[in-house]
C-alpha cells in the first residue's frame, strides 16, 4: 500500500513537473502572438442552413490562405436561423463568453440586430447585407451589391427585354424593403409601371389571395422578393393557379436550394466570384460558392489585412482597425478589386444571371 | 381566373384546414375543459410520420398516411395517459394542465427538429404532377379537394360518433359531468384516452393534408392551432359543429379582409376576429 502511494505521489510531481515546464517554455511565444477572435452569426440551421455552410466554409478557406501574419485569427461561429432574437443573443454570447474583436453577420435582418450591439460594444462589425442601415456608425461596415446598383442592372434588363408591366410580390424584411424603395426611386421616369405590389409577412404559406389579387393585374413580370420556404410556396401556388407569367428576382432566387423551380428565369444578383475563388470553394465542398460565400471570404481578409497593418506590439484596438479599412483601396478579393468607401460600404457590381439546367448561370454584365 | 369565385374557394380551402384542426381540438376539450397546447404538435408529428414512412422508407403514400395518422393518435393518447392522467388524478388545475401541454409541445417540437432538422419540406411531387379543377371560374389542385371531402367526411363521422353510438353517450355524459359519468358506471379515463387518440388523429390528417398542399416545418402545429384555437373560440369552444363554422368563418374573413389591403394584414385580421368575439361573444356563435 505504502509503495503504491509512493508511486502516485511521484508520479504527480513528474506530471507537475513537465506540465510547469511546458507552459513555462511556450508563454513568451503565446504573449508575442496576439489572438483576434471573429464571431460569425449566420444561419447554420432551418431552411437557411446552406447559406450559412456556404459562408463557413469560405471563411474557413481564407484562414487555411493565410500566409504568416504576426497575429492569430480564430473564428467562432453561431448559429442564428436567421430570427432576429437568437441573432441578438449569439451577438450578446459572442461579446461576453468568447471576446470576439470583430463579427461577420448574414443578412438585413442579422446585421440590423447586430450593428446597434457592435457599435456601443466599440467592436468592428462587417454584414453581407443590402439595408444601408447595417453601415450606420463607425464600428459597422457592409459587404454586398447596394440596392441601387442591382435595380439599375434591373431597370436595364427590364427595359432591354421590352417589359413595361410590373408586378411585385415582397415579404416583409429589411433587405427587401430597401431594395424595393430604391426600385421604385428608381423606375421613375422609365416607363416601367408597377401594376401590382403585395406584402406578405414571414411565415405566410397561403399565398393564394394575395396571387389572386395580382393575377389580372396585367403585369409582364413577377418580381418575388422572399426567402425560403416563402418563396418555394409562392412559386409553387403561382403555377398552381395557373399563371404562366415569367418571374424574376434580385438576390432571392440564389436563396433558394430548389434552383429547378425557376429554370429559364433571369434574374439580378451580386456580382460573380472570381474564378480562383470559385475554383478554391468547389475543391472544399464540391459544389458552386453560395450567395455570399465570396463576401464572407473577402470581409475575413479584410479583417486580417486592416489588424495586420496596425503596428506596434500590443493587440490592435478597433479604433485602429476601423482607421485601417477605412484606407483601404484597391484591395484584390474575391469579388473582383474592393475598396472601402467612406460610408464603410465595400462595394460590388450586380450581374444578370439565369437558372438553366438547375444552375445559376451568368449571362451578361 | 374569377377574382370572387377564386376567393370564396380560397376561404373554403382555408377554412377546411382550420376546421379539421378546430374539430380535433375542440372533441379533445369537450371532455377535458383545458388549452391542450400540445395538440397543434400532432399536425406536425402526422406529417413528419407520413414524410418518413413515404418518402425515406419508400412505403406506399397511403400506407405512410394511415401510418401517420395513426402514429398521432397514439402519441396523443400516450400524452393523456403518461402526463394528463397522472396530473388528474393528483386533482391538478386547468392551469397546470395547460404549463404541461405547453412543456409537451416544446420537447415535441425539439425531437421533431432533432430527427428531421427545421428544414422546411414538402410532401407532395413537383407542382406539374398537380391536377387542376376549375369551379365556377375559380381554380383548385387535388390535393385541395381531397382537404374538402376528407373534412366533410370527418365531420359526418364525428356525428355519427356523438349521435348514435354508445362511445358517443359516453362522450357526451363525460363532457356534461365526469363525476357523474364514473358514478354511472362509465370507464371515464379509458373514453377520454380514445377521445384523445381520435381528436389527435384527426389533427395529425390535417397536418399531412397540409404538408401535401404546402408542407411541413418542426413549428408547423402552433400556427396551426392558432388558427384552430380561434376557430373553437369563434365558434363556440368544445363545440365541434361550432368549431367547423368557426372555421370557415375564419377563412371567409381572413380572405375577403385582405381582398382590398395587403396580404400582411392576413393574420391581423384573424385575430381582430377573436378579439371581437371575445369582447361581444365569449362563448361563441354556437353556445354549448
Amino acid at each position: 500500500m505504502e509503495k503504491s502511494i509512493k508511486w502516485v505521489v511521484g508520479a504527480a510531481v513528474v506530471v507537475a513537473i513537465v506540465v510547469s515546464g511546458y507552459f513555462a517554455l511556450r508563454a513568451p511565444d503565446e504573449v508575442s502572438q496576439k489572438t483576434i477572435k471573429i464571431g460569425v452569426i449566420a444561419p447554420m440551421t432551418g431552411d437557411l442552413a446552406f447559406m450559412g455552410e456556404g459562408i463557413r466554409d469560405a471563411i474557413l478557406i481564407a484562414k487555411e490562405n493565410l500566409g504568416n501574419t504576426k497575429n492569430k485569427y480564430e473564428v467562432i461561429f453561431e448559429d442564428d436561423q436567421l430570427k432576429a432574437k437568437m441573432s441578438a443573443s449569439a451577438a450578446n454570447k459572442l461579446l461576453s463568453a468568447d471576446n470576439v474583436d470583430a463579427f461577420v453577420t448574414f443578412s438585413s435582418v442579422t446585421g440590423n440586430v447586430v450593428a446597434p450591439i457592435a457599435e456601443q460594444n466599440k467592436v468592428v462589425h462587417f454584414g453581407i447585407a443590402s439595408d444601408p442601415n447595417v453601415a450606420k456608425g463607425k464600428y459597422n461596415f457592409i459587404h454586398w451589391t447596394p440596392p441601387s446598383e442591382e435595380n439599375k442592372v434591373f431597370i436595364i434588363e427590364l427595359q432591354r427585354r421590352g417589359i413595361r408591366k410590373l408586378g411585385i410580390l415582397e415579404g416583409n424584411a429589411q433587405g427587401a424593403a430597401a431594395v424595393i424603395a430604391d426600385l421604385k426611386e428608381q423606375l421613375e421616369g422609365t416607363g416601367i409601371e408597377i401594376v401590382a405590389d403585395q406584402a406578405f409577412n414571414f411565415g405566410e404559406k397561403d399565398f393564394r389571395t394575395t396571387i389572386a389579387k395580382v393575377k389580372d393585374s396585367g403585369a409582364e413580370i413577377y418580381l418575388l422578393m422572399a426567402f425560403s420556404p416563402e418563396l418555394e410556396i409562392l412559386t409553387k401556388q403561382m403555377k398552381e393557379t395557373g399563371i404562366t407569367t415569367p418571374i424574376t428576382s434580385i438576390e432571392c432566387f440564389e436563396l433558394s436550394e430548389q434552383l429547378s423551380l425557376f429554370e429559364g428565369e433571369w434574374y439580378v444578383n451580386s456580382a460573380d466570384p472570381t474564378a480562383d475563388f470559385a475554383s478554391k470553394f468547389n475543391s472544399k465542398t464540391g459544389k458552386s460558392p453560395t450567395l455570399g460565400a465570396a463576401n464572407a471570404y473577402d470581409i475575413f481578409n479584410l479583417i486580417v489585412v486592416a489588424n495586420e497593418k496596425v503596428e506596434g506590439t500590443s493587440k490592435p484596438t478597433s479604433d485602429q482597425v476601423v482607421n485601417e479599412l477605412m484606407e483601404i483601396t484597391n484591395f484584390s478579393g474575391a469579388l473582383g478589386n474592393l475598396s472601402v468607401n467612406e460610408d464603410g460600404l465595400v462595394l460590388s457590381k450586380a450581374v444578370i444571371r439565369m437558372i438553366k439546367d438547375g444552375k445559376p448561370v451568368s449571362v451578361g454584365k | 381566373m374569377e377574382m370572387f369565385p377564386q376567393l370564396i374557394l380560397n376561404s373554403i380551402i382555408a377554412g377546411a384546414v382550420y376546421a379539421l384542426v378546430a374539430l380535433g381540438f375542440n372533441f379533445i376539450y369537450g371532455v377535458q375543459k383545458f388549452f391542450n397546447l400540445a395538440h397543434g404538435t400532432m399536425a406536425a408529428i402526422g406529417g413528419y410520420a407520413a414524410f418518413y414512412f413515404a418518402k425515406i422508407l419508400g412505403l406506399d403514400t397511403y400506407v405512410a398516411i394511415i401510418l401517420g395518422v395513426a402514429l398521432a393518435g397514439f402519441v396523443g393518447f400516450s400524452l393523456d395517459k403518461f402526463i394528463y392522467l397522472p396530473l388528474r388524478r393528483r386533482k391538478a388545475s386547468n392551469m397546470v394542465l395547460l404549463v404541461a401541454s405547453l412543456g409537451a409541445m416544446t420537447a415535441l417540437q425539439a425531437v421533431i427538429a432533432i430527427l428531421f432538422s427545421s428544414r422546411f419540406k414538402t410532401l407532395s411531387g413537383n407542382v406539374d404532377t398537380q391536377k387542376l379543377f376549375t369551379i365556377l371560374g375559380g381554380v383548385i389542385t387535388q390535393t385541395q379537394l381531397v382537404i374538402l371531402l376528407s373534412v366533410a367526411l370527418i365531420m359526418i363521422g364525428l356525428v355519427v360518433l356523438f349521435c348514435k353510438t354508445q362511445f358517443g353517450k359516453a362522450i357526451r355524459a363525460i363532457s356534461d359531468d365526469e363525476e357523474v359519468a364514473r358514478i354511472i358506471g362509465i370507464n371515464t379515463n379509458k373514453i377520454i384516452g380514445y377521445v384523445f387518440f381520435i381528436g389527435s388523429a384527426i389533427t395529425g390528417f390535417a397536418g399531412i393534408l397540409v404538408g401535401f398542399d404546402v408542407g411541413i416545418e418542426p413549428t408547423m402545429g402552433l400556427n396551426l392551432l392558432l388558427k384552430g384555437v380561434i376557430a373553437s373560440i369563434v365558434g363556440g369552444v368544445g363545440n365541434i359543429y361550432g368549431g367547423v363554422l368557426g372555421a370557415f368563418l375564419l377563412g371567409f374573413v381572413e380572405n375577403f379582409g385582405i381582398w382590398k389591403i395587403s396580404g400582411e394584414w392576413k393574420d391581423a385580421i384573424a385575430f381582430a376576429l377573436l378579439i371581437v368575439f371575445l369582447i361581444f361573444r365569449p362563448r361563441g356563435i354556437m353556445n354549448k
